[in-house]
């Protein structure tokens, strides 16, 4: 994938947090990486076209997604991505095969009960292990398997590129490491390119080629894998560009 | 005794499916695009509550009367609300709307806008997010408007008066029925129509309550999966 | 129990004509003082003339002549007093040529059936033990403008002060006496004779105006064919006749 992001948005009235991330990348795997606050989270959001910003351009593989200038401001459903949010936005009110399902169904209806499964989301049931779960509702499954869930959802409409928002936080050490080597090992196996965001840099490390770092609304600097330095001692700010 | 009866539960049915329709979408757009104005407009359009119902029906009736520009306009299309049943419709869901709005719009508003937002990355419409998330979710709150909404219209008096009038057949719902049996002393007539109107009342809401969707599934539970 | 067949007989016809087709249809606007009278009017009418529905509807005068005003469908306009009738005249919307006297009602002051025989006349309205006396609302009832005009010309209108119910029409006056809710009130005798089980008249009074009810077509232009048909009725043999069984006098 190619990747170029430059945009800002003042968030929160003229006195708000002002967001300015700007980066440019042909990584298969990327990361956002830095503090709570950093807007690591609203980044990903504009991305994907939940968020407008104010001035700016984002180009995915010269395919433009928001374009100030030019006026454009591609809508979600436009931008074939998918999004893995931090607490997996499962709906409550469908079992886990009509929300794996959601995407695929472009009607006013949710897809019924006994829906046959297309290729795509069968795929992703069978690799997730989840086909003894799907009547459930997401409030009886565990985290672990709501995750998978979301997962498949969001890859069941084959994205063009999955985003996912600190997918690994709310687990514990060692469900995290379980976790984070199961994303890796997807991440091998998937040909999509991911855009992870987290706060930690043992996440950032395995998941990522490409870190970007971001304090309070800024891209600072970035490093690639194979440098083991913290991000500090990278390149210059604002000039973050492989 | 039935022709009030069944000329309430068609005005009443008219108008809580107009107030209905009204107050969701109205209640949706106050949620999704919120504004400074929300909550002026939200007081604006909650006014048919607080005010007299006898106001409310003659404002009605100034506003759709032949000879306001709206009314001399719908005559001449050949439609007459004054002195009808289809008048009756409009002040019943005039004073009944309210109750719709406020319930949905604070259903609407718990509804976790991260889930819209999921669903508008799945690639469905916006249209499709509303029928397919945001409303079945905010349902059980707006199904309670919608039936206080009934209630309400079913026992409609002061505005559907002035508006409709008090013409037995047609415009005479139970409520006016009961008025003019206690006006002109029949105490028995009154009583039975009293009676019709409770019992009436009482089993729509428990037959409502019976068939409200997911009363088997309580949302909230949480369980750990084995 | 008279007004249970009357109410029935009515809604019984209009049931039954449900599933007819009408020739004609009249819409009949009358004050609440005329509900069983006219409804009474409206059946044998009907009998008289099969094809031919004839609706009502009752309120206040000031009520009615509101709707009519502001361009409500009736065909006629009865009032239950001239002043309404006069601002109906005014404002273009009844046929002027076509007013009628149709009738004529006297006022009376009532009291509860079981009330003790203390009250013989208004004046002993004035007894300190008269708490409440209704009336109906000088500024929108026709039958308050009378009570007030009659008390006034008979130097009584004082003893209404801080004793006064007022009733948003004449039938609420009679239903508060009626109940006991009140110590006495003022009502026309067609009223008073409909309860005549449970008030009793004291006194019948004079007023400065006779009262005197005005009917008139109703000035639209898509008037029912069977409006002035129906208004003779209302002053011919036998339309005067079901008048005089409320007692109505003739005008």
């Amino acid at each position: 994938m190619s990747l170029h992001v430059d945009f800002s948005c003042r968030i929160g009235g003229p006195d708000g947090f002002l967001l300015q991330p700007r980066w440019s990348t042909d990584s298969h795997r990327m990361a956002l990486l830095g503090p709570s606050g950093a807007g690591k989270s609203l980044t990903l959001k504009a991305i994907a076209g939940l968020l407008r910003p104010d001035r700016g351009h984002i180009r995915l593989d010269g395919h433009t997604l928001y374009d100030s200038r030019a006026g454009i401001h591609l809508p979600p459903r436009r931008r074939r991505l998918g999004f893995l949010f931090q607490d997996y936005a499962l709906f409550p009110h469908l079992t886990a095969r009509q929300n794996i399902l959601f995407g695929l169904h472009p009607g006013w209806l949710n897809p019924a009960g006994r829906t046959r499964l297309p290729e795509s989301a069968r795929h992703w049931i069978q690799a997730f292990h989840l086909t003894p779960f799907l009547e459930r509702y997401p409030d009886q499954l565990s985290g672990g398997q709501r995750q998978r869930v979301a997962l498949a959802r969001a890859l069941a409409t084959r994205p063009g590129l999955l985003l996912l928002d600190e997918p690994l936080s709310a687990l514990d050490a060692n469900l995290r490491r379980h976790m984070r080597n199961e994303l890796k090992a997807l991440q091998q196996a998937i040909d999509i390119p991911t855009i992870l965001i987290t706060h930690d840099p043992d996440d950032a490390e395995a998941l990522a080629d490409v870190v970007f770092y971001m304090e309070q609304g800024r891209v600072l600097a970035f490093t690639p894998p194979t440098q083991p330095d913290s991000p500090f001692n990278t390149r210059q700010p604002h000039d973050p560009t492989i | 005794m039935w022709t009030p009866l069944l000329l309430s539960l068609k005005v009443a049915g008219w108008a809580t499916l107009v107030a209905s329709v009204a107050g969701i979408a109205v209640a949706w757009a106050l949620s999704r695009w919120p504004s400074r104005w929300s909550d002026l407009i939200d007081a604006i359009l909650t006014l048919p509550m607080v005010l007299p119902p006898t106001v409310i029906g003659y404002y009605l009736l100034v506003l759709m009367g032949r000879r306001s520009r709206l009314g001399a306009w719908l005559h001449s299309h050949g439609i007459e609300l004054v002195f009808t049943w289809q008048g009756a419709v409009i002040a019943a869901a005039v004073v009944a709307f309210p109750l719709v709005l406020k319930a949905a719009r604070a259903a609407f508003l718990d509804v976790d806008h991260a889930l819209e937002q999921a669903a508008a990355v799945l690639g469905v419409s916006p249209a499709a997010v509303f029928f397919r998330v945001s409303l079945p979710l905010a349902l059980r709150g707006i199904l309670a408007g919608v039936l206080l909404a009934f209630a309400r219209a079913l026992g409609e008096f002061g505005a559907t008066l002035m508006v409709a009038g008090n013409i037995p057949g047609r415009t005479q719902t139970l409520s006016i029925a009961i008025y003019e049996a206690v006006q002109a002393g029949d105490d028995p007539l009154a009583n039975l129509l009293v009676v019709v109107t409770s019992i009436t009342c009482v089993a729509i809401l428990c037959l409502t309550a019976w068939l409200m969707p997911g009363r088997n599934r309580q949302r909230g539970r949480r369980w750990s999966a084995p | 129990m008279k007004s249970i067949w009357h109410y029935g007989l009515a809604w019984a016809l209009s049931f039954a004509m449900l599933g007819s087709a009408h020739a004609e249809t009249l819409l009949v606007a009358a004050a609440a003082s005329l509900t069983n009278a006219f409804k009474d009017l409206a059946s044998s009418y009907e009998q008289a003339h099969p094809g031919t529905q004839v609706l009502t509807t009752f309120g206040a005068s000031d009520v009615v002549l509101r709707q009519i005003l502001e361009g409500a469908p009736a065909d006629l306009f009865a009032s239950a007093d001239q002043a309404a009738m006069d601002q109906a005249q005014a404002a273009g919307v009844i046929e002027a040529g076509t007013r009628r006297d149709f009738a004529r009602n006297t006022l009376v002051l009532i009291v509860p059936a079981d009330a003790p025989a203390t009250i013989r006349t208004a004046q002993d309205l004035r007894r300190p033990e008269i708490q409440r006396i209704a009336l109906g609302n000088p500024r929108s009832v026709p039958v308050g403008r009378y009570t007030l005009a009659a008390l006034q010309q008979a130097g009584l209108a004082d003893l209404l002060e801080s004793r006064q119910i007022l009733g948003q029409n004449v039938r609420q006056v009679l239903s508060y006496v009626e109940r006991g809710e009140v110590d006495a009130g003022f009502v026309f005798a067609t009223d008073a004779a409909m309860a005549a089980d449970r008030v009793r008249i004291v006194q019948t009074l004079d007023t400065p105006t006779p009262v005197v009810y005005p009917v008139a077509l109703v000035a639209r232009p898509s008037l029912s064919g069977a409006a002035a048909d129906f208004l003779d009725y209302l002053l011919s043999e036998p339309g005067q006749a079901i008048l005089a069984r409320y007692h109505f006098s003739r005008p």
